[in-house]
């Protein structure tokens, strides 16, 4: 299934993965945070290309390798349309979908259970 | 009127009780189709159902009388529906009607507001990552629909947790579960006895895009960023409206914990079927009743 993800897909991976380090990465630092046993080296040095380009991402040049992090681009401006989206669409709950949210009390313990002590430490 | 006009209003309370119990056992893709299917069409009969419990009495008002050439004292004499019960029909259903309009209305709205939104985000992919002020991972519907997840949440994860949440999110754009609520929630506005349907609906979505997860990132990853998403959910005040999205996360984490549910056979969906064939011939019946009772009223 993972084989048959259209480039789009890997794109948004890669962009996530930058997003969640803390600092820049290298295409095999990418290549490990994406944890994948499905992707080649190049493949990601590619969507790493690709994302350059749209400027998506910045790059820079540290030693041998190029480093990459992700670009804010008018983050600002998007937090306060989507802010403002959300606020508004607050009585139509069919258009977006959530992830997340709060749990019960009841939901919590059994999460708790579920992820064992390892869920329980990664909670605090 | 003999008793086939109430069945379409036995039926839909029968499948509010007996659908969001059979969406549970069916594999998530079936069961929201199910579910979306039989509200649609449970609602539009229930409303047919009332419009002929009230037609009658509606035909003896002056102004349509006149209009269908029918007598009044006739149609009064021969309404085997009685009087109170055609007064409620006519008011439930102008009611209804006018609030499912407005629902309707309402959710074109939002859908244009969100397609404007999706055109205007800038993506990688369909990703855009924007800071909502707290922990946040949503589609957006539009051509193409956008995925906005918030850059706790992508820190929160491991890759393989990650990849379990795109898929996810990916999930509710390419299967347009969006509709799909849209469909029950209006259901469920025209006739409130199929509320509990649409709530089957949103868990039905979920356990669909948990499964286009578990396809990417497998059935332990997928339930891992479920629950590592849950718990940054809990830790963080949220807003009230957010709060209702997931409240079936245990439902969802003990379908992953199952193996994949296998394509049905279609045997498992005639209890459904069987259910919208009854309402259909019930109609037909009542239909054939009132229109015999107005040909009966009318002046020569």
């Amino acid at each position: 299934m993972s084989a048959k993800r259209a480039s789009g897909d890997l794109e948004s991976e890669v962009l996530a993965a930058l997003w969640a380090a803390a600092g820049p990465l290298t295409a095999g630092e990418v290549l490990q945070a994406l944890d994948d046993p499905d992707l080649a080296y190049n493949t990601v040095q590619t969507i790493l290309t690709r994302l350059h380009a749209k400027g998506a991402v910045g790059r820079e040049r540290t030693g041998r390798a190029h480093t990459y992090t992700p670009v804010l681009d008018d983050a600002g401006l998007v937090a306060h349309r989507m802010r403002a989206a959300l606020d508004r669409g607050s009585d139509h709950a069919a258009v977006l979908s959530h992830f997340l949210g709060t749990l019960s009390a009841d939901e919590r313990s059994a999460l708790s259970r579920l992820l064992g002590p390892a869920g329980r430490k990664a909670s605090r | 009127m003999s008793i086939t006009v109430y069945l379409p209003l036995l039926i839909a309370a029968l499948f509010a009780v007996v659908g969001p119990i059979l969406a549970r056992r069916l594999p998530p893709g079936s069961a929201t189709w199910m579910l979306s299917v039989g509200a649609v069409v449970l609602a539009a009969a229930t409303a047919a159902a009332l419009a002929l419990l009230a037609l009658p009495l509606a035909a003896q008002l002056p102004v349509l009388a006149r209009q269908g050439g029918w007598s009044a004292p006739v149609l009064a004499a021969h309404d085997p529906v009685r009087p109170p019960i055609a007064v409620t029909a006519l008011v439930a259903l102008v009611g209804l009607g006018l609030a499912t309009g407005r629902g309707l209305i309402g959710e074109v709205a939002a859908l244009r507001r969100s397609y404007r939104l999706a055109a205007d985000l800038p993506a990688a992919g369909q990703l855009t990552i924007v800071d909502t002020g707290g922990p946040d991972a949503f589609v957006v519907p539009g051509r193409p629909g956008r995925i906005v997840v918030s850059p706790s949440v992508l820190r929160a994860l491991d890759g393989r947790q990650r990849r379990a949440l795109l898929a996810h999110e990916r999930a509710h754009l390419i299967n347009r579960h969006h509709l799909h609520l849209l469909a029950t929630e209006l259901a469920a506005t025209a006739n409130p006895l199929l509320r509990s349907v649409h709530r089957a609906s949103r868990l039905s979505c979920e356990r669909w895009a948990d499964e286009a997860a578990a396809a990417v990132a497998g059935r332990s990853g997928a339930a891992a960023a479920l629950a590592r998403a849950g718990q940054l959910g809990a830790a963080v005040p949220v807003r009230p409206r957010l709060a209702a999205a997931v409240t079936d996360v245990e439902l969802r984490l003990s379908a992953l914990s199952r193996p994949a549910p296998r394509p049905i056979s279609s045997w498992r969906l005639i209890v459904p079927l069987l259910l919208l064939v009854v309402c259909g011939l019930a109609l037909g019946n009542a239909a054939a009743e009132a229109h015999a009772l107005l040909e009966l009223a009318q002046k020569r």
